[in-house]
């Protein structure tokens, strides 16, 4: 109900993708041509965007909805005319018979189409996580006031899901969106198109979803053990920490992990303490940025995300250090987790912050 | 390589298969048996690959096949180029096609090409049975269409396909039918070849007596006739149709040879008019030939005969579908008019050999007889007298057939008796001719017309009397007068041998009432089908128009189509509205909102998307101060409608919502109020700064 109120940001023309990209002027090389297309383009765009807020719920109704020819529609069209030639020229009631009643079928297939695709909303659930390189999972729900059919959900270019749902209810589906790097994943448009019943016509329209996905760096082990950064091998973090002269002590604090507690002073004097390495250079428990010199930044979270990932197969601590950015040694899954994205988002802005 | 065949849903191949049979079937006669055999074949092996049962052949296998097929086409046809032929050519490539239909595009273009199928199949058959056969091949390939782009599963079965199907087709039935009947019936744009050139049950334009005839076993139509007055006695009903004027000893033919016309473009039609009370309508069958069949003393009235030598009739080009035609009863003129001498030399022609006692025959009743039509009335007694039989089953008459009917055989039917009244006539020097037609038929469902078949086909002989012109003789009424008073069925109802070989025909068992009445039923059907479906073109439609007020021609037709699609499209798009913007609207403070917002744009305000009620209410302020505390309250309405303390979800609270609902209605149109007065003031689209 709000979004009818307050309806939200349009996409972006900028950065929505294009997609009626036409091949059948590209190689006119006239400028003037090139320019008026580009209005064109532009105007279209603009037009689009007024029709397709940024929402990642969306309704779709006879103002959203695109509805054209499929190449067999077309086809079934020229056929109809070389029937009705027939028709014509033999002065047969009965071919003419036929091809009015295809014809009629036709427009008829042109409600039951835009009727598939009327009424429906469809809601993206939760935008997954996943590796750079690797398909990202986003999930949807579809809920449709009536039967709809064969409801396709995908990118403009590349995999798509087809869902069908029956009247009042709701069906879930998942689509993987290729990612290629790190960072926010935002498709900029997924097409929801149906060419139900005869596919002969297709209607579409456009979800551009908010949310984006996390895409974590693709890790790549680092070609050497960065510099100050020892293999842990099989030594215990805490012995590793014990020929280190400058660890600090500081009491134990809720939340702490065992292992960091320096046992050998708690059976001294009964004092529970925790060996603490902040503001230390070159520890092996540290995955840190700029333990690679030299490497190209993106790189460098590539390498610093598959020792994030050796350590927690290994399942000692490490702390996590870029620039600007900290994370305290720690270990499980949630830390893990806190480190990758912070790989995927360092320095990186969330979409649609700049578009406001 | 092979084609995988999975890749297409089995259900959507399954019925695109069953389409595929139905749309073969009526061409069943037609198609020669090794074609109709190898589509089946084909597709049965498609069926096959996609159950698992058989691969699919590879790309050698198959150009093989291929070329095999069209080999064995090519040599079949011979060069004979038709619709026919290039039909069969058609089929076969359908049924080659399957081998190749591995995915969507494939199965697109084999739907594409059943369609067509569809359409050739009318250009063969158009009686309602097979109609309707060839429209249940085009929705099964329909519903094959559908469950290709439905996802297998419980709630998409083939049923649900072919309902909803049945739902569209009926929903578009009107402007179907409107389309049929306003659709303009524009001449045909150019000409176009026969669509057979094979040739049909009917009569041919030779008779040779010493062979059997086979028409006398076929119970098929010939043609149906509608008298607006009364419908003549049954022996006086000979429907002329050739004039056989030219014998070679055992075959009679015609003089002329049919003369060379190019092919008109389709034969026109006859219109609906109502029948003067001497016309009579006559829609004939495919006859694949150009001659039509009239009484004595008819005229043509509609446009697509003409009158030919001999008072015969010729369409404009061979009836390839049925054909309707008026022609008019004029009184006996009685004016006989001259034979000139080349005609005269026609119609006395004879070979100058054989048959040497029948000549001698001629000269002896020449002999007794004064006059012409005495020789004509001894030779009808001689028959009537001697014992001469009809039969069905005459012995063969290889040499001197005239001979061997009147002196020896002494059996045949209607071709045997007619050459020889003719033969004699000529040898007594009266200028004579056989004419081939047929006589009587019998009477349709409530009478309401005449049926003629083919077993009513009949051959009389016309000889030229002094004064009183072409006068017709009928030797077999003479030797069995049940033929012409009643019909074949009696007069050969001793021997046995009406329809002896045509076991399935309901008119074998015309004792019995049941099969008759059925059968007169379904001639009902299938004639009005004819009169009204199938016949329905350019003049039958000028007719129907001319019935409604204004005078509407082809142009205005058009138009009127047009226009009817337009309101079809606008009603469909209406409902389509009223159905799904129910759903739109079911936020009534929203359309208020838009409502304001649209107020404040015409007033010149730019209001940004999204603008919260208070920011609309500022701008009104700004507009018109007058209406701030309303617009204020206004705004509170709404924030209180949308995030106000919910009572959206709570039941009975259903007549408060439609209370705060008016109040805010109310608000509004005080809003409105003040803009519009502050307008008129001061002017639209000022800002008071």
């Amino acid at each position: 109900m709000h979004d009818t109120l307050y309806p939200p940001r349009a996409c972006n023309p900028e950065t929505a993708g294009n997609p009626f990209r036409s091949s059948l002027l590209s190689t006119v090389k006239r400028p003037l041509l090139s320019t008026i297309r580009s209005n064109i383009r532009k105007r279209w765009q603009a037009w689009i965007n007024r029709r397709i807020p940024v929402d990642d719920r969306r309704r779709f109704d006879r103002h959203s909805i695109f509805i054209l020819p499929t190449a067999a529609g077309l086809v079934f069209g020229l056929l109809l005319v070389v029937m009705l030639l027939t028709g014509i020229n033999y002065q047969n009631s009965l071919i003419y018979l036929l091809t009015f009643l295809l014809g009629a079928l036709f427009v008829a297939a042109m409600h039951q189409t835009h009727n598939n695709l009327n009424g429906l909303e469809l809601t993206l659930l939760q935008p997954g996580e996943g590796f750079a390189g690797e398909p990202i999972p986003f999930r949807f729900v579809l809920q449709a006031p009536h039967d709809a059919t064969a409801i396709e959900l995908g990118e403009e270019t590349g995999g798509a899901v087809t869902l069908s749902v029956s009247g009042h209810d709701r069906v879930e589906g998942t689509l993987q969106v290729a990612s290629r790097e790190r960072g926010y994943l935002r498709p900029q448009r997924l097409r929801v198109e149906t060419r139900f019943p005869f596919g002969l016509l297709m209607a579409w329209s456009w979800l551009c979803p908010v949310t984006p996905a996390l895409v974590y760096p693709k890790p790549v082990v680092p070609p050497r053990a960065p510099e100050g950064s020892v293999e842990a091998g099989d030594t215990e973090a805490v012995s590793v920490s014990q020929g280190q002269d400058q660890v600090e002590l500081r009491p134990w604090r809720e939340g702490d992990l065992s292992a960091r507690i320096d046992w050998k002073r708690y059976s001294r004097n009964g004092e529970m303490a925790v060996a603490d390495w902040q503001g230390e250079q070159g520890s092996p428990q540290w995955l840190d940025f700029d333990g690679f010199p030299g490497v190209d930044h993106e790189l460098r979270l590539s390498y610093l995300a598959a020792l994030v990932l050796d350590r927690e197969r290994t399942g000692e601590p490490w702390g996590l250090r870029l620039p600007g950015i900290t994370i305290e040694p720690d270990l499980g899954n949630l830390h893990t987790r806190q480190c990758l994205r912070t790989l995927a988002t360092w320095q990186r802005s969330a979409p649609g912050e700049g578009v406001q | 390589m092979s084609l995988k065949p999975s890749l297409l849903p089995t259900r959507a191949l399954l019925w695109l298969l069953c389409g595929f049979l139905l749309l073969l079937l009526p061409q069943w006669d037609r198609l020669p048996v090794w074609l109709a055999a190898a589509c089946i074949a084909l597709a049965g092996w498609r069926w096959l690959a996609q159950t698992g049962r058989a691969r699919l052949p590879g790309r050698w296998l198959r150009l093989a096949i291929m070329g095999t097929l069209i080999a064995v086409y090519i040599a079949t046809v011979s060069g004979r180029f038709s619709v026919d032929t290039a039909a069969s050519f058609f089929v076969l490539a359908v049924g080659l096609k399957w081998l190749e239909t591995a995915n969507r595009r494939d199965f697109f273009v084999l739907f594409f090409i059943l369609v067509y199928l569809a359409t050739v199949n009318f250009l063969f058959r158009q009686d309602i049975g097979w109609s309707l056969v060839t429209l249940a091949g085009v929705v099964v390939t329909l519903v094959a269409l559908q469950l290709l782009h439905t996802p297998a599963d419980s709630r998409h079965s083939s049923f649900h396909g072919l309902r909803r199907l049945g739902g569209m087709l009926l929903k578009t039935l009107p402007v179907v039918i409107a389309l049929f009947v306003f659709f303009p019936r524009m001449a045909p744009l150019w000409s176009v070849p026969l669509v057979s050139d094979q040739a049909r049950t009917g009569l041919s334009d030779s008779m040779t007596p010493g062979d059997i005839s086979s028409l006398a076993q076929s119970s098929e139509r010939a043609f149906r006739v509608t008298f607006a007055g009364e419908t003549p006695e049954h022996r006086d009903r000979y429907w002329r149709g050739l004039i056989l004027d030219r014998f070679d000893g055992r075959t009679w033919s015609q003089w002329q040879q049919e003369p060379y016309r190019p092919l008109g473009r389709v034969n026109r039609d006859a219109g609906l008019e109502a029948l003067a009370d001497n016309e009579y309508d006559v829609l004939m069958e495919a006859s694949g030939q150009r001659w039509v069949y009239a009484l004595d003393n008819s005229r043509p009235v509609s446009a697509n005969i003409t009158e030919v030598s001999g008072r015969v009739f010729r369409l404009e080009r061979p009836a390839d579908t049925s054909v309707r035609y008026r022609m008019e009863l004029e009184r006996e003129t009685g004016t006989a008019g001259e034979l000139s001498p080349a005609e005269r030399r026609q119609y006395l022609q004879l070979p100058p050999q054989g048959n040497q006692r029948s000549r001698q025959l001629a000269r002896d009743l020449a002999m007794g007889a004064g006059t012409d039509l005495a020789f004509a009335n001894a030779v009808l007694n001689r028959f009537r007298e001697q014992p001469y039989y009809y039969t069905l089953r005459p012995p063969a008459m290889p040499d001197d057939p005239v001979d061997t009917l009147l002196f020896d055989a002494q059996r045949g039917f209607c071709a045997h008796y007619a050459s020889a009244m003719t033969f004699l006539l000529r040898a007594a020097d009266i200028p004579a001719r056989v004419v081939a037609g047929y006589q009587g038929g019998s009477p349709g469902p409530d009478e309401a017309y005449l049926i003629i078949r083919q077993y009513d086909a009949h051959a009389w002989v016309e000889a030229w009397i002094e004064e009183r012109g072409w006068v017709r003789f009928d030797p077999t009424a003479a030797i069995a007068p049940q033929r012409i008073e009643s019909g074949l069925r009696d007069a050969v109802a001793e021997e046995g041998s009406f329809l002896e070989d045509s076991w399935a025909s309901p008119q074998r068992y015309g004792d019995l009432p049941l099969v008759q009445w059925a059968s007169l039923q379904l001639d009902r059907i299938n004639y009005n089908w004819q009169r009204w479906v199938i016949g329905y073109q350019g003049q039958s439609q000028m007719d129907l128009m001319s019935r409604l007020p204004g005078n509407i021609g082809l142009r205005e037709l058009g138009y009127l189509t047009a226009g009817l699609m337009g309101v079809a499209l606008l009603v469909a798009a209406l409902v389509a509205a009223i159905r799904h913007g129910g759903a739109a609207r079911t936020d009534p403070a929203g359309v208020l909102v838009s409502r304001w917002t649209r107020l404040l744009q015409k007033r010149g305000s730019t209001v940004p998307a999204g603008a919260t009620p208070l920011e609309l209410a500022r701008m009104t302020e700004q507009q018109a101060p007058a209406a701030a505390a309303v617009a204020r309250a206004f705004a509170r309405d709404l924030n209180n409608h949308y995030y106000g303390s919910g009572s959206r979800s709570r039941p009975g609270r259903g007549s408060h919502r439609s209370t705060e609902l008016r109040l805010m209605r109310r608000r509004l149109a005080r809003i409105r109020r003040e803009l519009r007065k502050r307008s008129t003031v001061h002017g639209p689209a000022q800002h008071p700064s």
